[in-house]
């Protein structure tokens, strides 16, 4: 991992400010979120010589974001409306607490104009872009106009809210959605992972749609607003780190591709996006600045684009808040984002580390992967699998970063986001990271619920995805998830049978089983079978264990 | 021996039954039965009468290695396996019924494994008493915990196969249960707003 501070002689470094020198930005934290963002902020936090203050609901009680921070402030019961999404609870914690400025990291409360302005009102700083900035390029159709109006090709569709609730207008939309062009999709205007969003092939399933995507967006988000938008297959998304400053300066400090995704919810990302000419890169992350400038941004935020087989660029939305898969970037780039962020929330200028990173944006450091680990089971369409752990070993060694809140033992609740931890692998190209990121896989085990983990181990082993032939139907393509499991359940019951047999641990009546490693209960292993094999078994383990 | 056809072949006393349990509801994963082979040959079993090179290589408590077949063409399989434990639920620890959680290549599954001479046993008496079930009630069961957000038929409603029945929220997310065959709604047992776990009776089609 290149570390950033042995980057500063490579730069043309500027006279460094005083402030930047020793001070750190603030000197107390609260880390408005939970898992693992929450661990990994409160980890710059201290990084950068600040406090951190954890809030948590009641299920999070003993977690690991609690245990890490230095203060922590219960703010209500497992739901989330109840707990990480009550912004009065949440900055009389800072209050009470004495932070001076609020992280929201990603999810709940991060994309609320109305909480960013809550912490402005409270004399607090909000760590992300300007409650503007968040109102004006949160609503997805207004950042479209945005894209519009400075000459940035949006992906083709409306441009207003379609009037759902209204049984006389639905002519006008069916009329929209035909100039569009079918199949189409139905978004949210204030969406995100997916939620609120529908698909459709023909004119007849529209109004379904229609209602449907607007009842999970108000929701999920307290506003139904949907539009339509052509949908583009089969298409890349990449999408462009961006960091801006109070003095209205924005810079690009690479892009991620973020293709291979399940339901619009992304599974692998990857820095840089792999096929991508210098020429075409610093044009993609010209465009996603220009969006951002004109948007009036500051801090940190992510321009979305898709791309289309032919290679052009359509400008999708801007997410106004530290992205899940922000690390990929860090590890391209030397740039620690989350640490940028505060220097920029305290009103510091784009620093030499973020300065020199843009100039390198285009021709970063190596490759960087990103496989996220979600409690969910991808034999079953990827169904939730909430539950206990009980067993939980993260890889390590070079090269593999873990950004995880969870340990053996903890609940996956059912009330939370199913992200469990993110392994980050980054090497000098591509093919070496995917090597590595095998690697890093065969060392993960997680017992206790279904997680995304066979799926990576496939995408790791895949040819196509070592030819970059990514694409968002990429995962319906090529994944199998019902023979994947039963290739792996007919090991497991070869294993677990050969066990029992060598061991002689047979289940023996309505007492329930012996446990593991226990004698035969009869005794009766005869030295041609069973302790021959055993003794075979055990000799191989040696050699295996001690190599010449 | 491996000559006999499976249904006449004798399932000596320390032969061992494995199956994936039914709680992890996939079908298609046949139980398999495995004894030590009779004979002094070192590293071979009787996989369903079948004797076949294979062994399982421990590193450690949890860990180990299944080979499968012999020489350099050897399959290796890395394996977590964690603690044998009484099965679940006390009807299958009646059974005499262990279940043991092995992790494959990021699967975790949940073998079941008991004795095949008493498996056989049970299974011949359930056979017995069987029969008439066959083109019986279609029972549809919860696969995911959550809470019912909507149901789109009542008791009494045709229904073709594929259709979208039962409206589950899960974790944020909309999940849409539906129809497995044509039939008619013979039971609705959940109604929106009901919270479910999974294995839960949703509905029953005939």
């Amino acid at each position: 991992m290149p570390d950033p501070s042995l980057r500063k002689d490579e730069s043309s470094a500027p006279p460094l400010i005083a402030s930047e020198v020793g001070a750190p930005p603030f000197r107390r934290i609260l880390v408005a979120n939970r898992g693992e963002i929450a661990v990994r902020i409160i980890r710059a936090c201290h990084e950068a010589g600040m406090e951190a203050v954890a809030v948590y609901s009641d299920a999070d009680a003993d977690a690991q974001h609690v245990r890490l921070a230095d203060f922590a402030v219960r703010v209500g019961p497992p739901p989330p409306a109840q707990s990480y999404l009550r912004m009065d609870a949440i900055i009389a914690a800072a209050r009470e607490t004495g932070a001076e400025a609020i992280h929201p990291g990603y999810g709940f409360l991060a994309e609320r104009a109305a909480f960013a302005r809550a912490v402005e009102e409270a004399g607090l700083v909000f760590v992300g872009p300007p409650s503007g900035a968040i109102d004006a390029l949160g609503d997805k159709l207004h950042a479209r106009r945005t894209a519009r109006d400075v000459g940035v090709a949006a992906v083709p569709g409306t441009l207003e809210p379609a009037p759902v609730d209204r049984a006389d207008q639905i002519a006008a939309i069916l009329e929209d959605a035909a100039r569009i062009g079918y199949p189409l999709l139905v978004k949210a205007a204030a969406g995100g992972g997916g939620r609120g969003m529908r698909r459709v092939a023909t004119p007849a399933e529209l109004p379904a749609a229609l209602a449907s995507g607007s009842h999970e967006a108000a929701a999920a988000f307290g506003d139904g607003s949907v539009y339509l938008e052509r949908e583009i297959a089969p298409v890349r998304h990449i999408e462009v780190q961006l960091l801006g400053d109070v003095f209205g300066r924005v810079v690009a400090i690479g892009e991620r591709d973020c293709s291979l995704q399940r339901r619009h919810q992304k599974l692998v990302e990857e820095a840089p996006a792999p096929g991508l000419s210098i020429e075409e890169r610093r044009e993609l992350h010209r465009l996603a600045v220009t969006v951002a400038t004109a948007a009036g941004l500051r801090n940190a935020a992510t321009a979305e684009f898709l791309r289309a087989p032919d290679g052009s660029f359509y400008f999708l939305e801007v997410n106004t808040r530290l992205q899940v898969e922000h690390g990929v970037t860090e590890l391209v780039s030397g740039l620690d984002i989350v640490r940028e962020q505060f220097r920029l929330a305290a009103g510091w200028p784009l620093s030499a580390e973020a300065s020199a990173a843009a100039e390198r944006a285009a021709e970063p450091a190596g490759h960087a992967i990103e496989v996220r680990i979600t409690a969910e089971d991808p034999s079953r369409d990827f169904a939730p699998t909430p539950g206990r752990i009980s067993r939980w070993v993260m890889p390590s060694g070079p090269g593999v970063r873990v950004d995880c809140g969870i340990e053996a033992g903890d609940r996956v609740a059912p009330e939370y986001d199913n992200l469990i931890a993110k392994i980050m692998v980054h090497a000098g190209d591509r093919a070496a990271a995917i090597a590595r990121l095998r690697r890093a896989l065969d060392e993960t085990e997680i017992a206790g619920i279904q997680t995304t983990v066979p799926f990576h181990q496939f995408v790791a082993r895949s040819a196509s995805f070592g030819a970059a032939e990514l694409s968002t139907a990429w995962v319906g393509e090529h994944w199998d998830g019902a023979a994947s499991f039963e290739e792996a359940a007919r090991v497991a019951q070869l294993a677990a049978a050969l066990d029992a047999v060598d061991n002689g641990v047979l289940p023996s009546g309505a007492t329930g089983g012996s446990s593991a490693g226990a004698v035969h209960p009869q005794g009766n292993i005869t030295p041609a079978t069973g302790n021959g094999r055993w003794v075979a078994a055990g000799r191989q383990a040696g050699t295996d264990r001690w190599p010449r | 021996m491996s000559d006999e056809p499976k249904s006449a072949r004798v399932i000596g006393p320390r032969a061992v039954l494995a199956r994936v349990a039914p709680s992890m509801a996939v079908p298609g994963t046949p139980p398999i039965v495995i004894e030590p082979e009779i004979g002094p040959i070192a590293g071979r079993v009787v996989i369903d009468g079948k004797a076949v090179a294979i062994q399982l290589v421990r590193r450690d408590a949890t860990h180990a290695i299944l080979v499968e077949g012999e020489g350099d063409r050897a399959l290796r399989h890395r394996v977590v396996m964690l603690p044998l434990a009484p099965a679940a639920s006390a009807a299958s620890r009646a059974l005499g019924l262990s279940t043991r959680e092995v992790i494959v290549d990021g699967w975790r599954i949940v073998v079941e494994i008991e004795s095949a001479q008493r498996a056989a046993l049970r299974e011949r008496a359930r056979t017995g008493s069987a029969g008439a079930a066959r083109s019986g009630p279609t029972e549809m069961r919860a696969t995911i915990p959550g809470q019912v957000l909507a149901v789109s038929i009542a008791t009494g409603d045709p229904v073709v196969g594929g259709q979208p029945l039962v409206v589950v929220e899960a974790m944020k997310m909309q999940n849409e249960l539906r129809a497995p065959r044509d039939g008619v709604v013979a039971r609705v047992a959940v109604g929106p707003g009901q919270t479910i776990e999974v294995g839960d009776l949703l509905l029953v089609l005939e």
